[in-house]
């Protein structure tokens, strides 16, 4: 019931902001637009645009952002001419301005030095020129790969995590972390509008990227080559994610949607036990660490078995899962955005709110290790378990972006944007243990809410035509709690003759119950200033760029887990887990139970100081050919700070101070052609856990881990050449190499030992990773004229990587393999239908990622190997009725399994469904 | 009997008072020396003490006496100076000694002096917190701490001698004594005055995990490849380095003596799953003693064996986290009597770790884990000979769960000859043959199970029930008696809640059928294996009906 309420609510809300507000007189409409370097997709400044046709008194110039509008504008068709200073004049023809409406009509003036004359273009025309212009890929000084909101919108991809996916060379892990180029997550990082997030991850640097829907995104670039105005800690790619801007009309947007998974949807699946106002993802509360047993500490002195009974009472009676029918997904966003005079003051702004709800599900889950063989090579199956995962998700987030101009120099923006996430899991799995000689099923229930809260101020000043000063200053602020993780076992004995038994509670086990509270918060703060001057003349505008950034981030991870054990008899052992530990076994006098806390050590804090400046120079040896050099220096201070089990904690305080050279060449061979050359250097850093020699146990993959505190940083040289041809608007083909070379890469690995493994991190000798990327966009009209409505796209990367592991205390079969996470190829292609209108579009998309090693073997198991999976997903859109527009989305069309391998064993195996979507949006 | 201070000094002058007496009513003639006047003794260490006297003319030595004890004791001479003072060592620390001299000039002696008391004090205590690099002696009259992990290392010797006491400090992760390859460790205490590692808590509150451990690394042989971490080592990287202990190359390797240790209350896990053992022996060759070692009350295995070739005699296990004994990673040694007894589930120290979710009272592994390069199969393979053991699982209701409770849990490819051994009380079974690799050890000829009494088990063999294999051998041909006698009636006392050591006597009771059925005579590859060191009995189990006692006097058996 509360849960309509909201809903309507929310509509009613909007509908009140909504249309009928425009303050237009009959007969009249607005024209709103942007003007740009054709070349570089800059915003010109200070360009005079004045209308042409009829009414010849419209005159205005852009401000800083190149932005400019015309109200009151009598419908018809006009005209407009845009001058400026070093640029060729242009005159665009056939605006049509309705009445009681607005158009936008944007513009790209070329360098003097390439036109002179004024060009007479249509406004069709012209639209074509200014998304060329910006084209973030064709007019990067560097190797860039971006994904558009208009490309997001023809998919059916909910995140950015999925969005990204689409960009060459990408793959993602667990829906979650980028691999750029064959490359692990540590050597990605991901911005919001520039400015670094944190990771909310307790045992990466990483931020997962089904955190950001994609309802709220402008852009996500991957910029794969280094040039000194980016922090300089990662080698396969730079994501920065852009938020919505504000559009030039008023504009509202409802959507909605609503999804069927083949597998989950009307299908018994198991559904977690609900606490607190989970699905608006704020179940946290209602679960956290019973006061009782915070206050116990390290249970020293060992409390009384009173003071135990009531520890056992105070926990959340909740074990295991009931398998219910699966419910529909359902989506809703709103949108509120535009540009309009407040108190004389000209202001663009973005309101956006989304909220998705889902169940999904791991369906014929299974999972086994593998058993090495006498044969080299060959394996035999054990600890094989087989089950299955329900999960209800819950993605929200919402962006209120501002931005206004201060006379004709200034701008000033603020970017604020809040996502979190909840996903609740109920997994149970049955099968057979290895080393215990027996049957078990395991029950886990696992609620993890993770959140990113981004505020950012920017500005934006232009002194005269030569200098441009920016700064920004960001305070961001991550989280992942993952309160109240339940494991309970039971044991599927037979007896003496081998004959079945009942369940039974394992409860003798330090496995046996286990609760688990993992908490970690980042707060980062990032200020950021540049300046450039220009000084060349617009055709070749040779640049030098200074800039500092100063950035603090502080973390605090806490982990706790508890493991409860018990003396019961066989017959009270034999009840359901929510009876055992209903009260009748922990009352006053008794004394079953016993509760003990599990090792520490992912207890810890972390702090980071980062300065950098740099100096960059772009400078035009001539009108073609593009030289850009400069360097970075980098300096952080690390402090990480764990808490063992037992005695004072242990500090590791690396300091690094690097400076990272570029150097980069783009040739504009012709017009639409540019042949780009890169070399550059960057490093990686170790992350904060890797570096604590406290052993502990992780709290997501459950390994038993070992920090370094002697991990170096690693050195990467990179070395890129593309060659990059836009045949058309919105085309292009290209072609590039890279090659890295590492020094010191920080791996993961497995040391062998008398017990229980261990993984821990150590410097390989030595890496490299070298691959060919191919990426082409095109209209199938050269084709056929029949198929001028179609559109293709295609990205491929093959790649190689070696990485020599050297001396060290590594288990390993091979010093030298592949890079984990390198596969050898990643392919995604996709055909677009779009009507002459473009009203109506249908997409089919295939992506496919090659076998790669998800896990480095421990000798003489060969590596752990995640195999190919096939991912069909179609996409279309259609006009409903004026304002109404339909979609329908089919994800995962073949219901392709997820799969990983070991030799001949399977590792892991699921089945997601496939997921069938319609929706509606309402644009008035 | 109490004595007040004030009636002790009445005592003490009364008996003064009578011997000079004595010397009135017989006066020394001119050939009889007087005793010595002014005796005094004073304690100059836990165990030591120093008896002066004046000295008297003429005199050619004297006698010094001893007797324990503010009253009664005997008097037994203890030295024979020829000039005072006397430095008598020795003694046991918080105790009263009384000290009297006797004169001897020529042939005569005199008359006892008057006696001196002395109280000797407890231990000094000495923190070793730092590794111990050069060749060091630990004396009797010091009570040892290990704070923190400490490493004889550098090819040093530490010697201990007999009863010492080292305590693993119980406010500091982990505190364990390692001795590390090429080092020494020469400990060997005797019946009477065993070493005894413990817990640097009071009794009483001493609980499992309450410290680390004792682990010796040697040079010896073990099947999985170099490198390979000593489970609990390499937590830190500058206090618990991780140890290699794979590679080895000399299965007669030396890494010293450890005689009549006992090793109480360890087993701290110094990470999830890493627990200490009480004794860890990786890859310790076979010019190594082992002797008389009991393990109490440890959080995991009581004794456990990666590899290496030592022998070992006269175990002793008293209630175990984990397994009594675990032996695995080619292990070629040979162990003779060896006891292993639960009765209850022991309680760990809060945060140190967990009991074990699969006790057994072997548990044999031939090759597991990484680097085992050809898997179960690894070489050389696990073939221990283990005979003459008594292995009593807990009680009924103690332990019960979903796994563990196999007398005798041999697999993963382990071979190895156990021989003249009683299992009894073992909740799953007697023993599990458990593993195709096991099984191909079998028919290979390097697994032998036979001339063993089972009491009390559940089943002798474990049944197959799931995908892992599970194996017998012909109980019959090898002589594996499932006898329908109580395990208590096997021995001369076993009780049912032991209070102490003395509580128990593993003697066979007068109709035990542990007496007999034993293997007297080892031929082929068991005698070979056997070689000198172990020898066939006509009894089963841990000990000869008809010989010493020999877990008697040196053991302990404390719940805390």
């Amino acid at each position: 019931m509360t849960k309509r309420l909201w809903w309507f609510g929310l509509i009613a809300g909007m509908s009140l902001v909504g249309p009928g507000s425009t303050l237009a007189q009959t007969g009249v409409g607005r024209i709103v637009g942007r003007v740009v370097d054709a070349a570089q997709g800059v915003p010109i400044g200070g360009a005079v645009v004045e209308l042409v046709g009829p009414p010849t008194a419209f005159r205005t110039t852009t401000g800083v952002d190149g932005r400019f509008a015309f109200q009151g504008v009598p419908a018809g068709e006009v005209g407009l001419r845009v001058r400026m200073i070093g640029y060729g004049p242009k005159l665009v023809t056939g605006v049509r301005v309705p009445s009681d409406g607005s158009v936008t009509q944007d513009v790209s003036l070329n360098a003097e030095s390439i036109q002179l004359e004024e060009l007479n273009v249509t406004a069709e025309a012209e639209r074509g020129s200014v998304a060329d212009a910006l084209n973030e890929q064709q007019n990067s000084v560097g190797v860039v790969n971006a994904v558009t909101a208009e490309e997001i919108a023809r998919s059916p991809d909910g995140d950015a995590a999925a969005a990204v996916q689409r960009v060459s060379g990408v793959s993602v892990q667990d829906g979650k972390f980028v691999f750029v180029r064959g490359l692990g997550e540590r050597y990605t990082t991901t911005s919001l509008n520039g400015a670094r997030i944190p990771s909310p991850e307790p045992e990466r640097k990483v931020v997962p990227l089904d955190l950001f829907p994609s309802g709220l995104l402008q852009s996500i670039t991957t910029a794969k080559t280094f040039t000194p105005d980016l922090p300089g800690d990662f080698s396969g790619a730079q994501v920065n994610i852009r938020t919505r801007e504000f559009p030039a009309n008023r504009q509202i947007t409802i959507s909605t949607s609503t999804g069927f998974n083949s597998r989950a949807t009307s299908k018994d699946i198991l559904r977690a036990p609900n606490a607190g106002l989970e699905w608006l993802a704020l179940g946290a509360s209602d679960r956290s660490l019973p006061g009782l047993v915070r206050a116990a500490g390290r249970f020293e002195p060992a409390p009384s078995q009173a003071e135990v009974n009531a520890m056992v009472g105070s926990f959340r009676n909740a074990w295991s899962a009931p398998s219910r029918s699966g419910l529909p997904n359902s989506s809703l966003s709103v949108s509120v955005g535009g540009s309009d005079r407040i108190a004389g003051q000209g202001f663009g702004y973005l309101f956006s709110g989304t909220y998705s709800y889902g169940q999904e599900i791991q369906a014929s889950q299974r999972r086994a290790y593998a058993l090495p063989l006498a044969a080299p090579g060959s394996v035999a199956e054990i600890d094989r378990f087989e089950g299955s995962t329900g999960r209800a998700s819950v993605l929200l987030g919402g962006l209120v972006n501002l931005s206004t101009n201060i006379g004709s120099g200034t701008r000033i923006s603020v970017n604020t944007s809040y996502n979190r996430t909840a996903d609740n899991d109920a997994r149970r799995e049955v099968g057979e243990s290895e080393n215990l000689g027996g049957r078990f099923q395991i029950d886990r229930l696992r609620y993890v809410e993770r959140t990113v809260l981004s505020a950012q101020v920017q500005g934006e000043h232009r002194l005269g035509t030569r200098h441009l000063i920016d700064w920004s200053a960001s305070r961001s602020a991550v989280g992942r709690h993952e309160p109240d993780r339940s494991e309970i076992v039971y044991s599927l004995d037979v007896d003496p003759q081998g004959n079945p038994r009942p369940p039974a509670w394992f409860s003798a086990s330090n496995e046996g119950a286990v609760r688990t509270f993992a908490d970690l918060d980042e707060t980062a703060t990032e200020t950021a200033a540049n300046y450039s001057v220009m000084l060349g003349r617009p055709g070749r505008p040779h640049q030098i760029r200074v800039g500092g950034l100063y950035r603090r981030a502080d973390r605090d991870a806490d982990n706790r887990s508890y493991s409860i054990a018990a003396t019961l008899p066989d017959a009270a052992r034999e009840l359901a887990p929510e009876a055992i530990f209903d009260g009748r076994f922990s009352g006053p006098g008794q004394s079953y139970f016993r509760v003990t806390p599990l090792s520490a050590g992912g207890t810890y804090t972390a702090q980071d100081r980062q300065v950098a400046g740099y100096l960059m120079v772009q400078y035009f040896l001539s009108s073609r050919l593009e030289l850009l050099g400069g360097a970075r220096v980098e300096r952080s201070e690390v402090d990480v700070t764990t808490e063992p089990t037992v005695g004072a904690p242990v500090s590791t305080r690396p300091r690094y101070t690097d400076v990272l050279p570029s150097l980069a060449l783009n040739f504009r061979m012709t017009e639409t052609q540019t042949l780009r050359l890169a070399a550059t250097q960057t490093l990686s850093r170790p992350e904060y856990r890797e570096l604590s020699p406290v052993q502990y146990r992780e709290v997501i993959g459950g390994e038993n881990i070992l920090g370094n505190a002697d991990l170096k940083r690693a050195l990467i040289r990179n070395f890129d050449a593309r060659w990059e041809w836009y045949p058309n608007p919105a085309e292009v083909i290209s072609v590039g190499v890279f090659a890295k070379r590492f020094s010191d890469p920080i791996e993961r690995v497995y040391l062998a030992t008398s017990g229980t493994r261990i993984v821990s991190f150590l410097n390989a000798e030595s890496g490299a990773n070298y691959g060919v990327e191919v990426e082409a966009r095109k209209n199938l009209r050269f084709l056929s004229a029949r198929l001028v409505n179609f559109s293709g796209h295609f990205n491929g990367t093959v790649m190689r990587s070696r990485i020599r592991i050297g001396d060290g205390l590594s288990s390993r079969l091979n010093d030298e393999r592949a890079m984990v996470g390198q596969a050898p190829y990643v392919i995604n292609t996709g055909l677009t239908y779009t009507s002459g209108s473009g009203a109506f579009s249908a997409t089919a998309l295939y992506n496919v990622v090659g076998r790669r090693i998800v896990n480095a073997a421990e000798a003489p198991l060969p590596d752990v190997y995640e195999k190919p999976r096939h991912l069909v997903d179609l996409a279309v859109r259609f006009p409903v009725l004026a304002g109404l527009r339909g979609k329908f989305d089919v994800k995962n069309l073949f219901d392709a399994a997820f799969e990983i391998e070991q030799g001949t064993v399977t590792r892991e195996y699921y089945r997601t469904g496939r997921v069938l979507s319609v929706g509606l949006s309402w644009q008035p | 009997m109490a004595i007040s201070k004030g009636s002790r000094w009445l005592l003490l002058a009364g008996t003064a008072l009578a011997m000079v007496a004595c010397g009135d009513e017989e006066p020394g003639g001119n050939d009889t020396p007087n005793p010595p006047s002014g005796v005094t003794v004073n304690a100059t260490s836990a165990v030591a003490a120093r008896v002066t006297f004046s000295p008297v003319s003429g005199a050619t030595g004297y006698l010094v006496e001893r007797a324990e004890g503010a009253t009664g004791g005997t008097f037994a001479q203890v030295g024979t100076p020829t000039a005072p003072p006397f430095d008598d060592t020795g003694l046991s620390p918080q105790t009263t000694y009384r000290y009297r001299v006797t004169t001897v000039s020529g042939g005569k002696q005199s008359s006892a002096s008057a006696e001196a008391t002395v109280t000797t004090p407890d231990r000094a205590l000495t923190v070793i917190n730092a590794d111990i690099t050069t060749s060091t002696t630990w004396t009797a009259d010091k009570k040892y701490r290990l704070t923190g992990f400490i490493h004889v290392a550098n090819g040093a010797t530490l010697t201990i001698e007999p009863g010492t006491i080292i305590e693993g400090d119980f406010n500091t992760v982990g505190s364990s004594l390692f001795v590390l390859r090429g080092a020494r460790l020469v400990a060997n205490g005797t019946a009477a005055k065993p070493i005894v590692f413990t817990s640097s808590q009071p009794v009483g509150q001493r609980k499992a995990g309450d410290w680390g451990g004792l682990i010796l690394v040697g040079n010896g042989i073990i099947n999985r490849t170099a490198p390979v971490i000593l489970e609990g080592t390499g937590t830190n990287t500058t206090t618990n380095p991780a140890i290699d202990y794979a590679g080895g190359t000399n299965n007669a390797d030396a890494s010293g003596s450890l005689q009549y240790v006992r090793v109480e209350f360890a087993g701290y896990a110094t990470a999830p799953d890493a627990e200490l053992n009480s004794f860890t022996f990786a890859a310790v060759g076979s010019g190594t003693t082992l002797d008389y070692l009991q393990a109490l009350n440890g959080l995991d295995d009581s004794f456990e064996w990666f590899g290496g070739a030592v022998d070992a005699k006269h175990l002793v296990s008293y209630n175990a986290g984990d397994d009594h004994f675990d032996i695995s990673e080619g292990y070629v040694g040979r162990i003779q009597f060896a006891i292993a007894y639960q009765q209850i589930q022991v309680v760990p120290r809060p945060a140190a770790g967990n009991v074990s979710q699969d006790p057994q009272g072997i548990e044999n592994d031939g090759c597991s884990g990484a680097n085992c390069t050809a898997g179960q199969n690894s070489q050389p393979y696990n073939v221990p000979l283990i005979a003459n053991f008594t292995l009593v699982g807990p009680p009924a209701g103690v332990n019960t769960q979903g796994s563990g409770l196999v007398g005798a849990m041999l697999r993963r490819g382990t071979g190895g000859f156990y021989v003249n051994g009683h299992i009894a009380r073992w909740g799953r079974a007697a023993l599990s043959l458990r593993d195709q690799p096991t099984l191909d050890r079998i028919t290979g000829g390097q697994l032998l199970v036979n001339n063993l009494l089972l009491t009390e088990n559940a089943v002798t063999f474990q049944p197959q029930t799931g995908a892992t294999i599970q194996g017998t051998v012909d109980a019959t041909a090898n002589a594996i008696d499932a006898n329908a006698a109580t395990t208590a009636s096997v021995f001369t006392t076993f009780p049912t809640a032991p209070t102490g050591p003395a509580s128990f006597d593993w003697t066979p009771s007068a109709a035990s059928a542990a007496r007999t059925g034993g293997l007297a005579t080892f031929t082929g590859a068991l005698a070979t294996k056997a070689g000198t060191v172990v020898t066939g009995t006509a009894y089963r189990g841990a000990a000869d009906p008809n010989g010493p006692k020999w877990w008697q006097g040196w053991t302990n058996y404390a719940e805390n």
